[in-house]
């Protein structure tokens, strides 16, 4: 766990990046205009960006596409360099000394596979072996622990290519964890997965985390990731952070929104009223409403349905992580 | 553990995960080399038939024998040349170069490791299909130790300068996006100015004499030519012309390079 003031495994501060877009309008002529004198568009991908993340934590940078995640997972891997600002992954400059850091850190691009896809995973972890310059024992001792904690033992034989994506993606954290990293950077490591596949990564991520105590940072469009994995999360939207704190927080201030469900043991007579309460649907036996916690207390909005009917069942929700996240998106992204 | 160590281990290892690789598709790699069969067949009769018409057992100073093991060590060659540049230009087109920059390893020397691994073997594959053919139908190689020395070297030297070319050729995707054309153009010049299609020797003299200072010839035609017929001054000038390609090309694929890792710094492919 980490302890407040230590050493930060990774530092930003004031960290932009704009690109040079060239553009060009439809038709025959403007390809030719566009050749002798392209117009060039800038495009701010990450607007100021600063954060830290502990030793030891997890951390989830999320935000839908174009948000400027894989922007900034490149920057702090040393692949970019910013426009401005500085950055620092184990005390280290990533865009300086890119292969310095290289040995120290691990990196899972979920839509860019490492492992040799006619070789089984075995191998390539073999290779990998002899990449970072580990010795015989040293990979020996780490490639067991790692097949036994993400229980890759079945299919370590087999040939990548006829392999899950589930598996497959067990194989790849575990091909970039060979080396010890200290801290590991998983780039959407779930897109594209099932239900029980995205599941088993997470169970996986989680295992890695609890045995090695290795510093995580994570980018998702996904939730549910967020949810299972970490205790904070950085939501980022148009290149610019708009959420840093903790999951709960994150509950706590959007969602005073609450959804409450009621079944009924008699058919109702007449339509459910209350002020500052919306009725979402009604019918015969059941009622679903919604209500804003700020405008309206729970316990009071729950006496009036028992006053209406005689009730049978009730259920009180929150909205799911994934709506929440979307409002954020959507309300922020008007604000901007 | 010596960091040179290391690093030889590290590439070595990249070149036998690869040679594995191609054992994987051992049927593939097989039949590929029985291509070479059929066109080592065609240049037999097509030769043989050359020769009779003319007359004469020697054309340009090479007699029949001589052209045959010469044609057998060219096309091993080109059939057996690493594609490299395909897979460069795939992950040029794709963006997957970028991530090779957070790997712990040269990326063209990951790519030369790792084609050699497919390479060397090829090269011996072919050359072991086709030697008993051109051994019954020309008998045995007009070759002594020298020159199989020489052509080795010559050999050697050209799969490097032909590792450069194609890896110029693959990077080049940064530019033109497809490489395909490109590629082309150069297998053509190679066909025609390397002595695929016609032993240099063959040509009018005024194209001989361009053709022999070009780097095409260096990769195909040089090695065969100083297996068949091998001569000091011709050794002298092969490795001279080696020497000074190689060091053009690899300046070349060195600034290619280079502005290629910027391009990607800057946006990141």
């Amino acid at each position: 766990m980490a302890i407040p003031g230590s050493f930060a495994a990774v530092e930003v501060c004031g960290i932009k990046k704009t690109f040079q877009v060239k553009q060009k309008t439809a038709g025959l002529r403007s390809s030719f205009s566009s050749l002798v004198t392209p117009t060039v568009r800038s495009v701010e991908a990450v607007r100021g960006v600063d954060f830290s993340l502990p030793t030891g934590e997890i951390l989830a940078f999320i935000g839908p596409n174009g948000a400027g995640k894989s922007t900034m997972i490149k920057i702090l891997t040393g692949i970019l360099h910013p426009s401005v600002g500085t950055a620092t992954v184990l005390g280290i400059t990533p865009w300086k000394d890119r292969k310095k850091l290289a040995y120290q850190i691990g990196t899972v691009f979920g839509q860019k596979p490492q492992l040799h896809y006619h070789l089984p995973a075995g191998d390539t972890f073999k290779l990998f072996s002899k990449m970072y310059e580990l010795d015989a024992d040293q990979y020996k001792n780490r490639r067991g622990f790692l097949v036994e904690a993400l229980e890759l033992q079945d299919f370590l034989k087999t040939p990548v290519r006829k392999l899950s994506l589930g598996q497959r993606m067990k194989c790849e954290i575990a091909a970039s964890l060979l080396h010890d990293p200290k801290i590991i950077f998983l780039d959407e490591p779930t897109i594209g997965l099932d239900v029980v596949a995205k599941q088993q990564i997470r169970t996986a991520i989680q295992t890695l985390h609890e045995e090695l105590n290795t510093t995580i940072f994570l980018t998702s469009h996904d939730a549910g990731d967020i949810e299972s994995l970490c205790r904070r999360a950085i939501i980022i939207n148009h290149g610019s952070v708009i959420f840093d704190d903790k999951i709960e927080v994150l509950r706590k201030k959007f969602l005073q929104h609450k959804v409450l469900t009621a079944r009924f043991s008699s058919p109702l007579e007449s339509v459910f009223a209350m002020a500052g309460v919306a009725v979402a649907d009604q019918t015969s036996y059941a009622l679903t409403v919604e209500f804003d916690t700020n405008v309206v207390a729970s316990e009071l909005v729950v006496k009036n349905i028992f006053d209406f009917a005689t009730c049978s069942d009730i259920t009180i929700s929150d909205p799911s992580l994934e709506e929440t996240i979307h409002e954020i998106y959507t309300e922020k992204g008007n604000e901007l | 553990m010596t960091g040179m160590y290391a690093s030889v281990r590290k590439y070595w290892s990249l070149t036998s995960v690869n040679f594995s690789n191609q054992l994987a598709y051992a049927a593939e790699t097989v039949s590929r080399g029985f291509f070479i069969l059929v066109i080592l067949f065609i240049f037999v009769q097509l030769w043989s038939a050359v020769f009779t018409s003319q007359g004469s057992t020697e054309i340009a100073g090479l007699t029949l024998s001589e052209t045959l093991w010469y044609f057998l060590l060219v096309e091993v060659l080109e059939i057996g040349r690493s594609k490299h540049d395909m897979t460069i230009a795939e992950e040029v087109k794709s963006g997957t170069i970028a991530y090779a920059l957070v790997r712990p390893y040269n990326y063209l020397g990951y790519h030369f490791a790792y084609s050699a691994g497919e390479t060397i073997p090829k090269l011996l594959l072919l050359a072991g299909m086709g030697l008993p053919l051109i051994l019954f139908y020309a008998g045995l190689p007009p070759t002594t130790i020298i020159s199989a020395v020489a052509a080795l070297i010559a050999v050697s030297l050209a799969l490097l300068l032909n590792f450069l070319i194609y890896s110029i050729i693959g990077l080049a995707a940064f530019v033109v996006e497809e490489v395909g054309p490109l590629r082309m153009i150069y297998q053509k010049l190679v066909f025609v100015l390397g002595g695929l299609l016609l032993p240099l020797d063959f040509l009018p003299s005024w194209l001989y004499n361009i053709a022999i200072l070009l780097p095409f010839q260096l990769t195909t035609y040089a090695p065969a030519k100083l297996l068949v017929d091998f001569s000091w001054n011709h050794f002298g000038l092969t490795l001279t012309l080696q020497a000074l390609w190689l060091t053009i090309f690899a300046v070349l694929l060195r600034l290619q390079y280079g502005s290629a890792v910027k391009r990607l710094e800057v946006n990141g492919g």
